[in-house]
């Protein structure tokens, strides 16, 4: 167990700042379940609800940003502490990026050409269901202090951007037969798998945060021999 | 890395210091590096004032007091040997301490006296040289130049450390050892303090005890933490307040215990 703070206050007030995360995340965790699943319903009303998720996610993000900047002006934390409050900065950054794509690729979702099929539409459902997976995972590891679970979410990306590779040949084959309509209906879900990939990448950007968090080093991951 | 046997103006080994049957210091091996500012932090009585007192033999007066281990001053000469005088020893490794303590005497007779009884002047316009020189360098002259021959004791606390450091100076040491110097000052005088052993490390080497984490992130480059009478680490200062290696080091700088 970590041994407590002699400043209460601070204390306090470092709990708080991993409380603002763990609401933060949880929306976005939330609305990506939400997009993900509009790619099969495409129900305009939750899509509509990952537009309202996203005002609260930058919300949470200006929360945690306040009361990062009140602590190190306050407490002047180091060591463990200066890093926990870093990470927070930043993972709120991703998070907040992940709300973004979320929402445009539910947006997107919508709008879906009703000619695709069910096919196509599983691929993207798979990819989004790994994506929310790994997301899962990751953050888990951070407010776990998870070094391993951090190191096997970002492990993670690789099958991800694989799945998104394999889903764009396959589109862009679609276009080249003219199996869809109009060129601008096939990037849609060309978008749609991009955002799902991009939110892959934050989640490894977090991934190697929380190892930072943990470790106070920098992991060159490609090197490492786990899986 | 090579060591250069130059580049520490102090080497310690194996150092252990009882006081009677009570074990101040457990076996610490740490070097200083020239011209460097290192600062001692750890809770109270986990040996950082004990062990900066060894440097210059200043636990010699106390009888019960065993220091064990060996002290290399420039990487040669034994700090406890015969090749040395406690006298030309202190001469080499000056002191500031806590609380500032001018003698009862005049701003000049302050800074003036060690180099007399040192024989550092031959006349007295050579000495009048080394106590401006020696003010100067304290950042004192200027607020002091024009009562030259006032009562010590008069100045601010502020002026007074700053005297106390100008009289170290003075003797020419190569090493200032500074006990808690800020501990009884205000946050001007402590800042101008700071800025001073910023200015003094261009030619000295300083080793400096202090209580105050953030003072030890603002003017070491070099910082050990002490606890229980062991050095538990020693390292960059930067290294130190960002990611200690040590489990204990992060938990006293944060706070987590002490």
């Amino acid at each position: 167990m970590e041994n407590t703070h002699t400043d209460k206050n601070f204390e306090q007030k470092l709990k708080q700042l991993q409380d603002d995360l763990i609401k933060m995340s949880e929306i976005v965790e939330k609305q990506i379940e939400i997009a993900v699943n509009v790619i099969k319903t495409k129900d305009s009303q939750d899509a509509q609800l990952t537009q309202n998720l996203d005002e609260q996610v930058d919300v949470a993000e200006r929360d945690v940003r306040d009361l990062s900047f009140e602590i190190m002006t306050l407490h002047r934390p180091v060591a463990s502490d200066l890093r926990l409050v870093f990470t927070a900065l930043k993972v709120s950054k991703e998070l907040e990026r992940m709300g973004d794509h979320s929402r445009n690729l539910a947006k997107r979702a919508i709008s879906i050409s009703s000619s695709f099929d069910d096919e196509l539409i599983e691929q993207m459902y798979s990819l989004g269901r790994n994506v929310q997976s790994m997301v899962n995972q990751v953050l888990d590891s951070f407010f776990k202090k998870d070094e391993l679970k951090a190191k096997t979410s970002w492990n993670q990306d690789a099958e991800i951007d694989k799945e998104y590779k394999s889903l764009l040949k396959n589109l862009i084959e679609r276009m080249h037969n003219k199996e869809t309509s109009v060129v601008d209906e096939g990037t849609k879900p060309i978008l749609i798998a991009k955002s799902l990939e991009r939110i892959g990448d934050h989640a490894t950007n977090i991934a190697e945060e929380v190892i930072f968090n943990i470790t106070g080093h920098y992991i060159d991951l490609k090197k490492s021999d786990f899986e | 890395m090579v060591e250069q046997v130059n580049s520490f103006a102090i080497k310690t080994k194996n150092v252990s210091v009882h006081y009677g049957n009570k074990m101040a210091i457990d076996d610490v091996t740490i070097n200083f590096t020239k011209n460097d500012v290192t600062s001692l932090i750890g809770p109270s009585g986990c040996g950082k004032s004990t062990f900066l007192r060894c440097l210059n033999r200043m636990n010699d007066v106390i009888d019960s007091c065993k220091v064990q281990g060996e002290f290399l001053l420039n990487g040669v000469t034994d700090i406890y040997g015969d090749s040395i005088q406690v006298e030309t020893l202190r001469e080499k490794i000056g002191m500031v301490f806590q609380k500032p303590n001018p003698f009862p005497k005049s701003i000049f007779e302050n800074v003036a006296y060690g180099p007399k009884i040192h024989g550092l002047a031959s006349t007295q316009s050579e000495l009048n040289d080394i106590v401006m020189e020696s003010l100067n360098r304290a950042g004192l002259y200027e607020e002091v130049k024009d009562r030259m021959d006032d009562i010590a004791t008069g100045l601010s606390g502020g002026q007074q450390q700053r005297l106390c450091i100008a009289r170290a100076i003075a003797i020419r040491p190569e090493i200032i050892l500074m006990d808690e110097p800020c501990s009884a000052l205000d946050p001007i005088a402590t800042a101008r303090i700071e800025e001073l052993i910023n200015e003094l490390k261009e030619n000295y080497t300083i080793i400096i005890v202090t209580h105050s984490m953030s003072q030890a992130s603002r003017i070491s480059q070099r910082t050990a933490f002490f606890h229980l009478g062991k050095l538990i680490e020693h390292g960059d200062t930067s290294k130190i307040f960002t990611k200690p290696d040590k489990e204990q080091t992060n938990d006293y700088i944060t706070g987590r215990f002490g």
